[in-house]
Order: structure tokens, then sequence, then C-alpha cells
């Protein structure tokens, strides 16, 4: 029973019988939320401060870094854990550019994008004959072994003192500020994300996805399963690398600290929680999973047991995910 | 350098690294049997290690516990925490079909929780100990030298790795985890509690790692990261071939030997990455480690 | 349309809106003419809280005496309190919080120097004031920055060349072992070490660790079979306690030195090497004015019972760098009280930088200059046996200044 409330009467709660209508809703709110969101990210900096908009610019971040490890694991199903190396090669060659030679803020990116991808590339080749627990163990090495570099080859990296960085610049701006990054930070994010939609619904998203199902059989229907899974691996470090330019946009201060396995294991579990194999819970889960971690941080005592339990339910009770909550991927 | 130095620090590193790598061998033999049987690379290894370690200190140190009764009390209550997480948790995980990685994030999730719990007692940040039971005193075998202490934790590991492969191989319950670990939709046709199983090999787990702790404390001094030799024995491990129990336990010796020999003849500040070097060599030339049978292809 | 009754009713208006007016019209961020808001954070989770977890309570407590006795010039201090985790996203996090949200006055925290540094452009560049905690954090005070303060402890820089003084002047060593960690904190005492050895003509062999470091069997045989005369051990306190234990296991009888860093619990220490043996030959640095359980530094433990009651029943509480807390909230309230009841920012930061003041609390003097923006150098050296401490006599200071790199 509701009630009318223009004449305050009860009425009978009638169902809807058209599923038309029906759908016809579905997209109207999905739509509304998308423009809803749409003004919020960009209204967000002339109504909060600075530390909401450090906040919004990490978890952009996050969000490359989350679409890359979606492709090499949702799509094409490769079990990689070295991606905080890859991100780390892309902050140090960003910010090491900017340093020695003052390039434009994109150059930097792509510098960073490109040399974490080389790296990927000859990892995809290395690890051609492993599979599953072999191939997550050995790039589970592979990024230790990166960080013990990024912390002892000093005269390179700072080492155990981190590197300073200048800050970036574009068309002759120099980004001082959170705000002042924001707007790119936020362009350049959207184009990975439109990116990673066009790559999944292409052939190339399609052969990662074959290739994850069963190599077999896509070998069988003329997919070459070598080149895709490098392949796969490379674009994925492009990403981390990427995210780690971009990193350097509003950041100007980066410690080998941070690029361990647990911030491997953090996008790991946003992708995950997120829905594994969608790229809209790749997107949601960095953004849950990035908010919830500095929410957490208000929460000092209990943090990790919390952290730790919203894991363990999130594995038991939504295996597929945030995301899968919301409909089709 | 000359060929006395040489020989001490090859005879000191070796027999020290004995030692150390007999815990490792211990953790090795949990993970692996663990990954055999319900196909999870536990990740929570070294919580439930560090946990065991803490318990036992709660109990002799503030209860008060002989150490006699105390010692059992944390290795039974540990092997139940462990096999039921497995019970509750994990074959939920599995049942909720979601993807593989699923299981080794709930286990992630478990070594944050085991972490988060231990920290909030206080106990975690100031490093710790047990009475020590050995009398001071050392014995010499060449040029190096074991304390008493060192002779036990390697006695000790040596006898339950002995009485675990006892168990494993000429047992009733041993021959049934083989089985599982061999082939599981087999092993149920023939009658076997998949669960059952699954679940006492998860305690098991739990039990070996909680007897390597408490091994070690007095040695290595607990802390509330002691937890991060998990990954040596995880390198341990991938040196046996990763579904090899005699392997890992050659792995764990073969690390912690590994360790000194890098520690003393390389720089002492590459010690932390040689087992991850070892980890990528032998994954990249010998994938199968040096005891694992043919790489099982496991999807078609 | 103006009215006779208008010039009376804009009045009444212009009265109303200036009773509003008056705090918006401070220039200064957090003040108001009763209250100073001050940024309070460091880790108060993960695994380092204990470098400052209690560390927060001392300040803490410190701040409710002065805001007991009246405050300083009229203001009460107000806390506003974050959680940094020790490192260095979080730690930006906090700081960014703090001053953009939380509009506060001025920053005191930070116990991890690593992620101390991390804040270190952003602070510079939005100009707050920054008087850290515990943190050495000399990345972050060499070169000296305007508005930053710190090492209120005792830099890296000052433990390093000290603790090779104390070897060379006290124990007459010519060739000296030094075990210290692969990290930022290892690298900044090893410098000033180095520097103090060359100075003093003798030689430095250096073993660096890392932290998580199990068997340390490696680096003590290498030490030994160099002849060292001295033992120097700059690492934390479990990886140290490992080397106390091996060095008696491997008859190494020679002196041996903690420094600072490397003391967590001094009971602890003794227990969890076990044996009395093995501290025929041990000295510890201190930086605190006295050794621990002394008289001098009662009043601090006292006035921790006090104020947190519940806390001081646990076990392990209060933690052992707990009194570090003092001299940094002294040092903050003495600039605010010397820059005076018409407060800036900037007159804060003047104030700061003349401060030099005995906390009673630490070895040395709280001292700053135009130039140095390390707080405290000094450290005290005592005789450990296993059970008792008697103070060694001498002063052994570093002789490492900052070379404008």
């Amino acid at each position: 029973m509701i009630m009318n409330p223009i004449t305050n009467r009860q009425v009978l709660d009638l169902p809807i019988r058209e599923s038309g209508a029906k759908n016809r809703n579905r997209i109207i709110s999905g739509g509304a939320l998308v423009v809803a969101l749409a003004v919020l990210t960009v209204v967000l900096p002339f109504v909060t401060s600075g530390y909401v908009i450090y906040i919004a610019n990490l978890l952009l971040v996050f969000t490359v870094l989350s679409l890359g490890m979606h492709i090499v694991i949702g799509e094409a199903g490769q079990f990689s854990l070295s991606h905080a190396a890859f991100y780390g090669l892309g902050i140090y060659t960003a910010g090491l550019l900017n340093n020695a030679f003052g390039l434009p803020l994109i150059l930097n990116i792509i510098a960073g994008g490109l040399v974490a991808g080389l790296c990927g590339l000859a990892i995809g080749f290395l690890s051609l004959r492993m599979r599953d627990i072999y191939l997550a163990l050995s790039t589970f090495a592979f990024g230790e072994a990166m960080q013990w570099i990024f912390l002892n080859w000093t005269p390179v990296t700072g080492g155990p003192n981190g590197l300073n960085f200048q800050p970036a610049h574009l068309f002759g701006f120099t980004f001082l500020s959170d705000k002042a990054a924001y707007p790119v930070v936020l362009i350049l994010a959207l184009v990975f994300v439109a990116a990673t939609f066009v790559i999944h619904f292409s052939t190339l998203g399609r052969s990662f996805r074959a290739v994850r199902e069963s190599e077999i059989a896509a070998a069988a229907v003329g997919i070459d399963v070598k080149r895709v899974k490098i392949f796969a691996f490379a674009l994925s470090a492009f990403y981390a690398g990427a995210a780690g330019g971009l990193f350097t946009t509003f950041s100007t201060f980066i410690h080998p600290e941070s690029l361990g396995f647990h911030t491997t294991i953090l996008v790991l579990t946003m992708v995950v929680v997120g829905g594994i194999g969608s790229v809209s819970g790749a997107i949601g889960g960095a953004i849950v999973f990035g908010l919830i971690s500095e929410l957490l941080r208000q929460v000092p005592s209990y943090q990790e047991v919390i952290y730790g339990g919203i894991l363990i339910l999130f594995m038991m009770y939504l295996p597929r995910g945030i995301f899968s909550l919301i409909g089709r991927r | 350098m000359e060929l006395e130095v040489l020989s001490l620090f090859l005879q000191q590193g070796i027999a020290s690294g004995l030692v150390t790598g007999s815990i490792y061998a211990l953790l090795a033999l949990a993970i692996v049997i663990v990954f055999r049987t319900t196909d999870v690379a536990n990740f929570a290894e070294g919580e439930v290690y560090m946990a065991s370690a803490y318990l036992a200190f709660f109990l002799i140190a503030i209860v008060s516990m002989p150490f006699w009764i105390a010692v059992p009390a944390t290795v039974f209550a540990v092997l139940i925490g462990a096999s039921l997480f497995q019970r509750v948790v994990l074959t939920q995980v599995a049942a909720a079909k979601g993807v593989s990685v699923n299981l080794v994030i709930a286990t992630l999730g478990l070594s944050y929780v085991l972490k988060g719990i231990v920290r909030a007692t206080g106990f975690g940040d100031t490093p710790r100990s047990f009475p020590s039971v050995m009398g001071e005193g050392s014995v010499t075998l060449g040029s190096a030298s074991l304390t008493y202490l060192d002779l036990t934790i390697l006695g000790a590991a040596l006898a339950i790795m002995a009485v675990f492969f006892w168990m494993f191989n000429y047992t009733k319950i041993g021959r049934a985890m083989r089985a599982v670990g061999m082939n599981r939709r087999a092993s149920q046709l023939v009658g076997i509690n998949l669960g059952h199983v699954q679940m006492l090999v998860w305690g098991l787990s739990g039990a070996i790692s909680a007897v390597a702790a408490i091994l070690i404390a007095p040695k290595l001094l607990m802390t509330a990261d002691m937890g991060v030799v998990v990954t040596l024995a995880f390198a341990a491990a991938i040196i046996g071939g990763f579904t090899s129990l005699p392997g890992a336990v050659v792995g764990g010796f073969i690390i912690g030997i590994t360790e000194n020999l890098v520690g003393l003849f390389v720089s002492s500040r590459a010690i932390n990455v040689a087992p991850f070097v070892v980890i990528m060599l032998v994954l990249i030339f010998m994938p199968q480690g040096l005891f694992g049978g043919k790489v099982r292809v496991r999807k078609v | 349309m103006l009215t006779r009754r208008t010039p009376l009713r804009a009045a009444a208006v212009a009265a109303l809106l200036s009773m509003f007016a008056a705090p918006a019209l401070a220039q200064e961020p957090g003040l108001t003419p009763t209250s100073i808001k001050i940024g309070l954070f460091g880790p108060l989770s993960g695994p380092s809280m204990s470098y400052g977890f209690d560390v927060m309570n001392a300040a803490r407590m410190y701040y409710d005496k002065i805001n007991a006795e009246g405050g300083i010039h009229g203001r009460k201090i107000e806390l506003s309190v974050q959680d940094d985790r020790c490192n260095a996203n979080d730690l930006v996090a906090a700081v960014k919080k703090l001053v953009e949200q939380d509009q506060v006055f001025l920053l005191n925290g930070a116990s991890c120097s690593a992620a101390a540094v991390a804040g270190k452009d952003y602070v510079v560049r939005s100009g707050v004031p920054w008087l850290m905690l515990n943190a050495s954090a000399d990345g972050a005070l060499y070169p000296p920055q305007p508005n930053i303060f710190g090492a209120f402890s005792i830099s890296q820089r000052a433990m390093g060349g000290s603790i090779v003084e104390f070897a060379v002047k006290q124990l007459n060593a010519k060739k000296i072992g030094y075990i210290n960690h692969d990290d930022a904190y290892g690298a900044w005492n090893l410098e000033a070490a180095q520097f103090q050895a060359k100075d003093n003509k003798v030689d430095l062999v250096v073993e660096s660790v890392n932290p998580n470091i199990s068997d340390v069997t490696a680096p003590l045989l290498k030490l030994r079979a160099a002849n060292v005369d001295v033992l120097l051990i700059a690492t934390y306190a479990r990886p140290a306690q490992l080397i106390l234990k091996k060095a008696y296991e491997l008859g190494f009888t020679k002196p041996q030195v903690l420094a600072v860093n490397a003391i967590a619990n001094v009971q602890q220490l003794s227990e969890n090497v076990g044996s009395k043996d093995a501290f025929k030959n041990v000295y510890i640095q201190e930086v605190l004015a006295d050794k621990p359980g002394s008289e001098k530094l009662k009043w601090v433990y006292d006035m921790y019972k006090t104020s947190y009651p519940d806390l001081a029943s646990k076990p392990d509480h209060p933690q052992v760098y707990m009194p570090y807390g003092i001299p940094s909230a002294m040092a903050v309230v003495k600039a605010l009280q010397d820059a005076g009841p018409d407060l800036t920012r900037a007159k804060f930061i003047e104030a700061a930088k003349k401060l030099n003041f005995d906390s009673g609390v630490m070895a040395g003097p709280i001292a700053f200059g135009e130039n140095e923006r390390a707080a405290q150098k000094a450290s005290i050296f005592l005789k450990f046996d296993g059970a008792e401490m008697t103070r060694v006599p001498g002063a052994f200071a570093s002789r490492w200044t900052y070379q404008g790199q």
C-alpha cells in the first residue's frame, strides 16, 4: 500500500506490467547517475578543499592502475603480481626526465608508460612457460627485486632518501597544487578509461578473453597465444607506468616504501572486489577501496582488522564483486 | 681472502644456515601441504606463525602457564583455529563460485585480521621472547659454533618433519591426504571425505607453523612483523617444486644457507633480495623446481 | 530607498555584522581570540605505531597542562588529530587534511623520518609552520626550510657522529665496526659516522642490513674477521638484540655500543638477549637527560599516569619513546608565547628560529638558528651490565655540519 501524495489516501500498489517501462527507467536512472557523477567530478575543486582533491587525484591514479591490472588479470587471465614495480618505474622515469630535461608532462607520462611497458614485455616473454601459481610467484619475486633496486640504486633513485622532483608542467603552466593538477589528471584518467572500454569491446579484448578461458581453444581458432600473452603484460605495464607518470602531476616526492607488494595487493583487491573481468568493476573497485583505505585512517585502532574482515566477507558473499550487484558487466 | 677465513665463513654460514633453514623448511612444508590438497597459496602463513608465537607468549608470560602445558595448548589452539578458518571461510569462498584468486585474497584478509588483533593487544611493539628452556653454552663443529638452542631447534624441526613424513606415508589419514593431493574427484569417488581431509590439512599446516614459531621465537625474537619470513618459506617451496614435500624441506635448508653465504661473500645488503632472485632464476630455468614433476597443465 | 530610518537601521546592521566579522577578519587560519588550532599527527596504527602513539599522548598531556594554566596569551590550544600510519602517502594525506580541511594554525607531528620527508614539499609551499614530534627526518631539515623544524629526539647526523666520537675518545678504537640499516635513517647516520671517523683518522667498517633480517651471522662474522676494536650497532631494536646475542655466541668480547634507535625497552633487551655475560662490555646511547627511571624524568611519567590512567595500566605503556613528545610540545608553546598576543604564522616562525632552552627532558638544549632546523644534538652514554646502568661522564659531540649539497 502506498499513499497518494496528492490526496493522502491509500492506493493499491499495482505492479508495473510493462517491462519496457522498467528498462527505460533503468536506463534513465543509470544515465542520471552518470550525469550526476560527471557534474560532481567537474564541480569538485570549487566546493571542497585541496585535501579532498588530493584524495581524488590519488583515486584517479589508482583507477588507472586498476585498469592495468584488469587488462592482465581480468581480460587475459594472467596472474601478474609485479604491478607496483611497473608503477614505480613510471614514477621514477617521469620524475627523473622532468628533473633532467624539464619535458612537458605528457611526454613524461608517455615515457614512464613506455619504460614500464618494455619491462612488462620482457617479463611477459620470460613468463610464457609459467602458469597460475608459478606465474604469480615469479612476478611477485620480480616486484620485490625491483623494490630492492629502487631502494639501493641510490645515485639514480635517491635510494632510501626517496626522490624529489620538480613540479610538472604543461603548455607553460606549472602544477603547484592538487587543484591545479586535478583537471589534467581527470582528463588523462578518462582517456585510459575510454581506451580500456574500447579494448574490451574490440578484437584484442576478445583475444585476451579467449586466452583466459582456454589457451588450447584459442590457439585452435588461430589466435597467437604467445603474442597475446606478451602483449597483455606489456599493455598492463604501460598502464601502470603511465599511472606513475600521472602521480608526478600532483606529487613531487616518492619513496620506495610505497612501491612494494602491499601496493600490488591493494590494486588486486580493487579489481577483485570491484568485479574481476568487468571494466566498470575495476573503476568502481578502485574508487570504493581507495576511499575505504582513506576512511579507515580515521579509525586507527581497528583498521587492519576491519580491512581484513571486509576482504574476507567480500570473498565469502560477494565473490563477483560489488558491480555484479549492478546488472550486466 | 685467506683460506682460513674462507673456511670459517663457509662452515659457520652453513651451520647457522641449517638452523634457520630448518624453520623455513617447516613453514614451506605447511605451505605445500595446503597448496596440494586445497589449491590455495596461503598468504596468511606468516601471520598464523606470528600469531602462534604471541599466543604462546601470552600463555607463558601473562597467564603463567608452565612451558610444557602452554606449548601443546598453543599448537592445539592454532590447529583448531586453522581448520575452522578452512571450514567456515574458505569452503564458503570456494562455494561462492568466484575466481580462484578469491581464495588467496581471503587468506590475505586473514593475515590483516591476525596482525590487527596482535597489534591491538599492545604486545607487539617491543621484541619479545620466551624464557629460555635451554642452558647456555655452545658446541663447536670444526670452525663453526652452534648454541644448545640452535641444536634443539634443528633437532626438533627434523623430528617434526620425520613424524610428519611417517604420518603422511604410512597412515590411513596420510594416504587420504595424498589421494586428495593427487586427484580430488577420484579421491571422493573412493569414499574419502574431502571436507574433512581439507580441514585436517589446514589444521596440520597451522600446527606446524605454531611449532616453528615456538621453536624459533627465543632465537629470532618476536615482533608483530615476524611474518615476513613467509616470503622465504615461499622461496623454499618454489625451489622444491611447490608440490613436493621433501622438496620443500630441502628448499628450506637451501634458502637458509644461501642467505648466509650471500651475506658473507657478496654483501649484507643483498641478503634481503637473494631469495627473490632465487625464485626468479628457478622459475625461469627450472620451473618444476628441484623435485617437482612435470608442470601440470591445469586448464584445458 | 533612503528614509530617515535608514542611517539608524544601517548602523544597527553594521554593528550586528561586526560581531561576526571579527573572527572572519583574522588573517591566520586556526586562530581565534580564544583558541589556537594545532594539527597533531603521527602513527596511531600500523607496524610503527610504537614510534608515535605515546609520543602524541605526551604532547597532548603537555598541551592540556598549558590549557589548565590559562593557555597562551588567553588562547587555549585545540587539537586536531590525524593518523599518518608512518608511511609517505598517508602522512601527506594527514597533513593536507589538517591544513586544508581542518584549517590548523600550525602542524605538530611526525615520528617517522622517511614519511616525514614526503610532507616537506607541500608544507614548504603552503607556508604552514611545522614542528615535528620525534622524527629525525634529516632529509627535511637539511637544507633548512623556512618553516620546518625537527629532530627533537636527535638528528641521525648527530647520532652517528656522536657514537663514533664515543668509540674513539672513550673506547680508544682505531678500527670501528658499524652496523646500520639500508634505509633513509641508516643513510643519514652513516654519513655523519663516516665523516666523524675520517675526521678522527680511524677506520670504519660498515655492514648495512635490512631491518627484517633473520640471521645476523654474516655481518657479525665479517666484522669479527676484520678485527674491529669496537662494534657500533645503529639498527632498530630487534636486529640489535639479535646482534648482541650472536656476538656473544661467536665469542666477540670487544666493546659494543647500542645507538639510541636500537633500544626499545631496556628490560626487554636484557631478557631477550638472555645471558648477563653478554653484557660484560655493552654501552647504551641515550638522548634523554638521564637514564630511564631517574629522578629527573619522573615528572613526565607521573604526568602520563595521571593523564592516562587506563593506558598506564596496560602492558608496555607508556611506550619507550613517550618522553620525546615533551620537548616538541614545549617548543611549540614557547614559540607561541614568544610570538606575542598579536599572533601570526610569520611571527611564530621567527620566534621558533630563536628558540634555545633546556627542556629538562633531553640530553641537550633545544636550539634552532637562522640556518639550523635540527633541535637536539647531544647524547649521553651509559654502561649497561644487563641490570644496572652507570653514566659515563663526558660529552661526545658530532662534528658533521651541513655542507650545502
